[in-house]
């Protein structure tokens, strides 16, 4: 196969990369509203449809859960300000604490089925209902998009600590705080749906 | 071309894991192809069966073995090869062979990109439809047989394994094949929409963009939006068949036994199935739409008609595609208001489909128009969108649905609308830009002749079937001799049947000609069709990188076909201006 050379005028992978990568991200985030939409939309339907529709009280550790998401966010926006002023040391200080709330809130998302558990709200088997299958069902999946944000933490965080970004260079920091923020606000969106409509 | 190989990519890279848009669209027609081939073969051989039942055919005895002892098709494998039959041409050949291979070859090609956002996501788009298509076929061997509740796998035939032999490892099978198909069709989407928006060259505004690459945008955009749901439908039904939940099921009795699923409703299913189910009818039919404009258009040689009003009612089709997923439930119990609601939005689908079909009408209208066996297919698809979609007010009116629910009236309809309109707009495609992907030109009689055998025998299986639904024939039966009233109908069966075996033999023409020609075939022109839209600048052998040199500029939209000056003189000599030519003087840009 024969190659060519590339022209000025034309643009090199790097920019190309700069100018779809957040595209893709967002269209990506469309498809993922779509299916906890999609979930969701099930448990207004499955609530119609049912004559004994359970009401579960939520746990509070779904509440702390929310406060530190929120948390979260925050410390991460403050880290991509930091490095679009070049403070490469706070990128690196924001991440670690994004991470570390990160991790809180999964952990506290697992004691929040442990109560759950415990008040005899049950996933599966014969003394689950659908009510309490869409709780677990909602929240773990949640839990396992949040995972791939905590990769892609990870990756910024090593990348920061080998200081490959800089004022200059921020576009997989903002792609990771993209990711993150939406995961918090889809978390509020599911919070309060479970809440106050399931 | 140049002799000089700088660095020659091996078998492996170039053949198999390539990530260059042009190869990526060839694999997905070769796989999505075989697909449709094995699909065909299935309704063929469930057809010797409704034609005549209980018989013993040879054939059958080959190819099905212990399916059909003595030649003689089992029922439930009857009921497993009506639904793969459905899932492998839904899905397989006209979502993922007929999108994944013109978004691929004509995207980055006609708006003028070296190739995909990014070709990694392009190839790994591609791999997950081939282990799909894998999976799919694999279940057909499994113990139990293959999926059989029918391409709409609704609960609770579909969420307890126990219930039919093919509710068992053959339906977890399908499950898994279609989630890994839906992962596949939203990564292709996403290259897809984002390559449209950003990556143009220079001139190529949204307006001057081809009808072709307005059907993918769109066709995408409802992908992306509708298959999650679908997504999020089938991971209940993982969870209801194999962890005990119950959110398709709620008291539940099977062989005398009492199961403990409570709370879950089977109707729920059918929503979110059907959120998917309706808008994958335009997500098969809109590339098809596009192609045939384009098409239409190049070949009888005059602009587009309306072609504003072509992309608004692309718009309005993609829109209104999303509301009107209750027309499938007509049946289930729904209120009778809500089932007006979802038949007035079904019926106002009607306008902007109207719509197209009149742009297309006066687009030919005294148009000079070349048949080549692609203008054939295109007009077929604009007769077939015209037959299938009359009867879709039938069937989207709540009060007249109720009488044919169910009953091979409907068979009849999406068989015309969809499955003939999309791989007509296929065929069309494939022998339009066939010296795009193979370089060489296909037999344009052995085309004709096979657009003729096609659409004769493919009215003669679909347009009986009506008849049959108005008299009250149940669809998806094995056999419907136990039933006497229809005994006088059985002769429109067997009518039916042999059409089937016709237009199956029919293929084959097609077949032979693809093969024959992507070997032996003339080489082709630079420009063959005399085609103004940017695809046709390439060099005929594929390059990385689609241009040498730079990348031409757009200076107008691709329909300048015709355009006379005042004298009545051909602007620039010829009947065609391709984009890259600028204004000439004295020149207005055409206000479309």
């Amino acid at each position: 196969m024969t190659t060519i050379t590339l022209q000025d005028n034309i643009l090199s992978k790097d920019e190309i990369r700069k100018k779809t990568a957040k595209p893709l991200l967002w269209i990506g985030i469309v498809s993922i509203v779509m299916f906890f939409g999609g979930w969701t939309s099930a448990v207004i339907v499955s609530k119609g449809a049912s004559s004994n529709w359970l009401n579960i009280n939520l746990p509070i550790s779904f509440t702390i859960s929310t406060i530190i998401i929120i948390l979260s966010s925050l410390s991460f926006h403050y880290g991509l300000i930091a490095i679009k002023n070049n403070k490469t040391s706070q990128l690196k200080w924001s991440v670690i604490i994004t991470l570390l709330l990160g991790l809180g809130f999964v952990l506290s998302q697992y004691l929040g089925w442990k109560e759950l558990y415990q008040n005899g709200v049950f996933a599966t088997g014969s003394k689950s209902t659908s009510a309490s299958s869409f709780i677990y069902l909602i929240t773990v999946f949640h839990v396992l998009h949040l995972l791939a944000g905590i990769i892609s933490l990870i990756i910024v965080g090593s990348k920061s600590f080998l200081e490959k970004y800089s004022s200059q260079n921020t576009l997989g920091v903002e792609l990771s705080v993209i990711y993150w923020h939406f995961l918090g606000g889809l978390w509020i969106y599911l919070f309060l749906f479970l809440k106050y409509i399931a | 071309m140049s002799t000089h190989h700088h660095h020659d990519q091996d078998f492996l890279f170039k053949y198999v894991f390539s990530t260059d848009h042009k190869m990526i669209s060839k694999q997905f027609l070769i796989t999505g192809f075989i697909m449709g081939f094995i699909g065909m073969i299935m309704s063929t051989l469930f057809r010797l069966q409704l034609g005549w039942p209980g018989e013993s055919f040879w054939i059958i005895d080959k190819l099905l073995g212990s399916w059909a002892e003595n030649g003689v098709m089992a029922p439930d494998k009857y009921l497993a090869l009506v639904t793969m039959h459905g899932t492998i041409m839904v899905f397989f050949l006209l979502t993922a062979g007929l999108s994944g291979t013109f978004s691929n070859l004509l995207i980055p090609l006609q708006i003028g990109a070296r190739d995909m956002a990014s070709g990694f996501l392009n190839m790994l788009s591609y791999w997950f439809f081939f282990l799909s298509s894998v999976i799919m076929l694999i279940s057909l061997g499994v113990e139990g047989g293959a999926a059989s509740a029918g391409w709409t796998i609704y609960p609770p035939l579909s969420a307890l394994p126990q219930a039919i032999p093919g509710s068992g490892l053959g339906m977890t099978l399908w499950l898994i094949s279609m989630a890994i198909f839906i992962v596949s069709s939203l990564l292709g989407s996403l290259n897809y929409i984002v390559t449209i928006l950003n990556l143009r060259t220079k001139g190529m505004s949204m307006t001057r963009m081809p009808l072709t690459i307005w059907a993918f945008f769109l066709t995408a955009i409802i992908g992306v939006v509708s298959f999650p749901v679908l997504l999020s439908a089938a991971l209940l039904l993982i969870f209801d068949r194999s962890f005990g939940t119950s959110f398709y099921l709620s008291d539940i009795y099977i062989g005398g036994q009492v199961l403990e699923h409570t709370g879950g409703s089977p109707i729920l299913f059918e929503h979110l199935f059907w959120f998917l189910g309706h808008p994958e009818v335009y997500i098969v039919l809109l590339p098809a739409l596009g192609i045939t404009s384009e098409i239409i258009s190049t070949m009888s040689r005059k602009p587009i008609f309306g072609y504003r009003a072509m992309i608004g009612s692309m718009l309005a089709i993609a829109f209104l595609s999303t509301i009107v997923w209750g027309h499938h439930m007509f049946v289930t119990g729904m209120n009778p208001f809500l089932g007006a609601v979802f038949t007035f939005t079904t019926l106002l689908i009607a306008i902007p489909s109207a719509v197209k079909v009149f742009n297309y009408l006066t687009t030919l209208w005294k148009g000079n128009i070349k048949f080549s066996p692609a203008t054939l297919f295109s007009i077929g698809l604009v007769s077939t969108f015209i037959s299938g979609g009359l009867t879709g007010l039938i069937l989207g009116d709540s009060a007249l649905d109720i009488n044919v629910h169910d009953t091979y009236f409907v068979v009849g309809h999406f068989h015309i609308v969809m499955g003939l309109s999309a791989i007509f707009g296929m065929f069309a495609g494939v022998y339009h830009w066939f010296p795009k992907l193979f370089g060489r030109m296909m037999n344009n009689r052995l085309g004709s002749i096979h657009f003729w055998v096609t659409i004769v025998c493919a009215y003669g299986v679909f347009f009986p079937m009506h008849f049959l639904g108005l008299a009250g024939v149940p669809r998806r039966y094995y056999t419907n001799s136990e039933f006497p009233l229809f005994d006088n109908l059985m002769d429109i069966n067997v009518l039916i049947s042999m059409f089937a075996i016709a237009i199956a033999f029919g293929q084959l023409l097609f077949l032979y000609n693809f093969v024959y020609s992507a070997l032996r075939g003339p080489k082709a022109p630079q420009n063959p069709w005399e085609s103004n839209s940017l695809e046709w600048t390439t060099p005929v052998e594929h390059i990385h990188g689609n241009w040498y040199g730079d990348i031409p500029e757009v200076h107008r939209w691709p329909y300048d076909y015709s355009k006379v000056d005042k004298n009545g003189e051909y602007i620039g000599g010829k009947d065609f201006i391709p984009q890259t030519t600028p204004l000439f003087e004295n020149e207005t840009e055409e206000a479309h």
